[in-house]
C-alpha cells in the first residue's frame, strides 16, 4: 500500500516536480529548497540549485534557516555576489524562481509589500527582497501562497505577473518573451494561467477540496480547467525524501512547534536532574 | 544551453566544435596563463576573420595575428618584440593593411566586459581620457567606440563605452572539474568578465579534479559549470607563460619567440616549428623537451605554497541525529509518522 501523505508534503512535492533536469533554479528558504533538494535527489540530478547571496550548485543536507546557510550545505562550486545574482538572471541564465504570496490578482501579478494603504499600513509585509526582480527575468515562477488572498486589486504592487493580461507582458517589451509565472499552487490547489488571456485557472483541486471551497476565497468568476482533476499523490520515494530531508516541513509548522518545545523543555528538565 | 554534464574533450574538439569562422574571439587571460594550447590550436584549424578582444595584446595576438586568424583586434597594449628595431606582428599587419585595431585604456576595456558580463548595454567609465587621441581618434567602432551621455542625478558629461558579449571565451586555469566549475587564482585581472561576458565558454586547465575539491574551495571558482561549454585538460597548456602553483614563466623560450617575432620570416619559422609542427600541446612539450632537456622545464616548476584550508565545516548535516531522532521535536521518523497520523494530517 502506497504510504499517506501530509498536505505539507503534497505542497513540496507538487512544487518539486515542476523543476526539471537541467534547470538553473533560484531557491528560497522552507518549501522551496526541499522541493529543490528533492527534486535534485530524484528526479533533476542535473539541476543546478543556487541562493540569491551567492551561492550557486548547492547541495543542501539540511532544510537553511536563510539564504544564505551555507552551513546547510555540504560544498558548493561557485561563490558570487549578490549582483552578479541579479545580473545573471536579468541576463536570462535563470530558469525557475519561488515566490510567497500574500496578494495575487487574476494576472498573477504580486503583492508582498503592506496590506492597507502604503503610508498607513493595516499590515506591513516583508516588501521585495529579491521578488520582483527575479519574477520580472527568470524564465518560469513558481507561486505559492499558504495565508495568502486572491484580490480584484492589489494594495500594493510589488511583482509583475502578466500585467493587464493577454500579451501585456510581453508587449511592454520590459521583460523576457514568455517569462512570468507558470503555477500558483496554494493549500487547496494548482491554479495555471491561461495561454491567451493569461488569466489564472484552477487545473487540479488537492483531495478532499470541492470547487465551491476554492471559489469562495475569489473574488471574480473564476474559471475552472476542462480537465480539472485530483493533484497526483506523491510517492514512497517523495514522501521518504521530505520526511528525511526536511521533517520540520513534513509535520507542518503547527505540530513542529509543539513537539519541538516539548522536546527543549524535556531536554532541559533531563540537564536539571543531572 | 551548457547543461552540468560531462563537457571534457580534446582541445581539437573544442576548437572544431565552439570556434567559428567570423567570431569575436575574447582571450579571457591576461599576460600570466596565456591559454596557449587553445590558441595554437586555433591556429592550427585555420579559423579566420576574428574580432579579437584581449587585455594586452602580448604572445596571444600576435601568434594569431601572424597565423592570419584576425581582421579586428580590440585591445590596450601591443608588446613591440625587440624593442624600438624589432617589429611586432600586429605592426606588420596594420602597416599593410590585412588589420583594423581599436585602442582602448585598461579600465575601459574593461568595462566593456563587465557591462557586457552583467547584461547591461554600456558602462560608465573615468572621463579623463575623453581629452585624449583614444577618444578622438576611432577605427572600426566608429561613433560606438564611445559616446557621452549627460549624468541624470549631477547634470555632468559622462563618458560611456558600449558593452561586449564576445562569441566565444578561450580561457586557461589551474583546475576545473569535468563539469566546467573552473578554479583560477592569483591576478583575477579581467578573466571572469572575459568569460561571464561571452556567450560560449572554453576552458582548458592544467589538471581536471574530482568536483568534491571544487566543492571544497568554492571561493577559487571564477566560472560555474552552467556557463561552460568544453572543458581541456592541458597540462603546460600556458607554455611559455606562467600559471601561479605550477610553474614560472619560461624565460628562455618566451625570449626565443620574441627574437623570432621581430620579422615575419622569423615568426612564420617558428609557428612551422611549435605551432604547426606539433600536432597539440603534449607534443609541443615532447619536442621542447626533445631538443632541450627536462631540466628547463623542472627548473620552473612551482614548489609548494599552500593557501590555509578554510573551515567550511557545519555542526550537522543531517536533521537526524546519530540516535535516529530528529534535532528540533525528538522523535524518531516512526514516533512522528505515528503523530501525523493520530492529529489526522495524513492523506491517501
Amino acid at each position: 500500500m502506497a504510504k499517506r501523505y501530509s498536505l505539507d508534503e503534497l505542497l513540496i512535492i507538487t512544487v518539486a516536480r515542476e523543476i526539471k533536469d537541467g534547470d538553473r533554479v533560484i531557491l528560497g528558504v522552507g518549501l522551496p529548497t526541499t522541493a529543490g533538494a528533492m527534486a535534485k535527489a530524484l528526479h533533476a540530478p542535473n539541476a543546478t540549485l543556487m541562493m540569491e547571496s551567492g551561492i550557486i550548485d548547492i547541495e543542501p543536507c539540511v532544510p537553511p534557516n536563510h539564504i544564505a546557510d551555507a552551513n546547510s550545505c555540504r560544498g558548493f562550486s561557485y561563490a558570487t555576489d549578490l549582483f552578479s545574482m541579479f545580473t545573471m538572471t536579468y541576463r536570462g541564465f535563470i530558469d525557475v524562481c519561488f515566490l510567497g504570496v500574500a496578494q495575487i490578482d487574476r494576472f498573477g501579478n504580486i503583492n508582498t509589500t503592506v496590506i492597507g494603504d502604503y503610508f498607513k499600513p493595516k499590515m506591513r509585509l516583508p516588501g521585495s527582497g529579491g521578488a520582483s526582480d527575479f519574477m520580472s527575468y527568470a524564465r518560469h515562477t513558481i507561486l505559492t501562497m499558504r495565508g495568502g488572498e486572491f484580490v480584484e486589486k492589489l494594495d500594493y504592487f510589488t511583482s509583475p505577473g502578466y500585467l493587464e493580461g493577454g500579451n501585456s507582458r510581453d508587449d511592454s517589451g520590459l521583460f523576457p518573451k514568455g517569462s512570468g509565472p507558470s503555477m500558483l499552487l496554494t493549500t487547496k490547489g494548482v491554479f495555471r494561467f491561461d495561454d491567451t488571456t493569461k488569466e489564472l485557472y484552477l487545473s487540479k483541486l488537492h483531495p478532499g477540496v470541492t470547487v465551491d471551497m476554492v471559489k469562495k476565497d475569489v473574488p471574480w468568476d473564476l474559471k475552472i480547467a476542462a480537465d480539472l482533476s485530483v493533484t497526483e499523490r506523491p510517492t514512497d520515494a517523495e514522501i521518504d525524501f521530505v520526511r528525511r530531508f526536511a521533517p520540520t516541513e513534513a509535520v507542518g509548522r503547527k505540530l513542529m512547534y509543539e513537539l519541538g518545545i516539548s522536546n527543549a523543555l524535556n531536554k532541559a528538565a533531563a540537564r536539571q536532574n543531572n | 544551453m551548457p547543461e552540468s554534464s560531462n563537457k571534457v574533450m580534446t582541445a581539437k574538439e573544442a576548437v572544431n566544435r565552439f570556434v567559428h569562422d567570423g567570431d569575436h574571439l575574447v582571450i579571457g587571460n591576461y599576460t600570466v596563463g596565456t591559454c596557449a594550447a587553445l590558441v595554437f590550436e586555433i591556429i592550427r584549424q585555420q579559423k579566420k576573420g576574428f574580432t579579437l578582444y584581449s587585455q594586452s595584446g602580448v604572445f596571444d595576438v600576435e601568434v594569431l595575428v601572424g597565423g592570419g586568424c584576425v581582421d579586428r583586434l580590440v585591445t590596450t597594449y601591443v608588446y613591440r618584440a625587440g624593442g624600438k628595431e624589432g617589429g611586432s606582428a600586429v605592426e606588420r599587419a596594420l602597416r599593410d593593411g590585412s588589420l583594423e585595431m581599436e585602442d582602448y585604456t585598461n579600465f575601459q576595456y574593461n568595462a566593456r566586459l563587465v557591462a557586457g558580463m552583467h547584461g547591461f548595454s554600456f558602462m560608465q567609465v573615468l572621463e579623463g581620457p575623453m581629452v585624449t587621441d583614444l577618444f578622438s581618434k576611432r577605427s572600426f567602432m566608429a561613433d560606438d567606440k564611445y559616446r557621452i551621455i549627460k549624468c541624470p542625478y549631477t547634470g555632468k558629461d559622462i563618458l560611456t563605452v558600449p558593452a561586449a558579449n564576445p562569441d566565444v571565451c578561450i580561457v586557461h586555469v589551474q583546475r576545473a572539474d569535468k563539469f566546467g566549475n573552473a578554479q583560477y587564482w592569483g591576478a583575477l585581472g579581467s578573466v571572469a568578465a572575459a568569460a561571464l561576458s561571452s556567450k560560449r565558454i572554453i576552458v582548458s586547465c592544467e589538471e581536471i579534479v574530482e568536483h568534491d575539491i571544487i566543492q571544497s574551495s568554492p571561493q577559487l571558482t571564477i566560472i560555474p559549470a552552467y556557463r561552460v561549454d568544453a572543458v581541456v585538460e592541458a597540462p603546460w597548456g600556458a607554455h611559455p607563460t606562467e600559471v601561479l602553483g605550477y610553474y614560472n614563466l619560461d624565460k628562455m623560450a618566451y625570449a626565443m619567440f620574441f627574437m623570432s617575432d621581430m620579422t615575419g620570416d622569423g615568426l612564420k619559422a617558428w609557428m612551422d616549428e611549435w605551432v604547426y609542427g606539433c600536432a597539440n600541446r603534449q607534443a609541443y612539450i615532447d619536442h621542447y623537451i626533445g631538443k632541450y632537456g627536462s631540466g628547463l622545464l623542472d627548473a620552473i616548476k612551482a614548489k609548494p605554497y599552500y593557501s590555509a584550508p578554510a573551515n567550511y565545516g557545519s555542526a550537522y548535516i543531517s536533521s537526524w541525529e546519530d540516535n535516529g531522532r530528529e534535532r528540533t521535536m525528538g522523535v524518531t521518523i516512526e514516533e512522528m509518522e505515528k503523530i501525523m497520523e493520530e492529529r489526522g494530517l495524513l492523506y491517501g
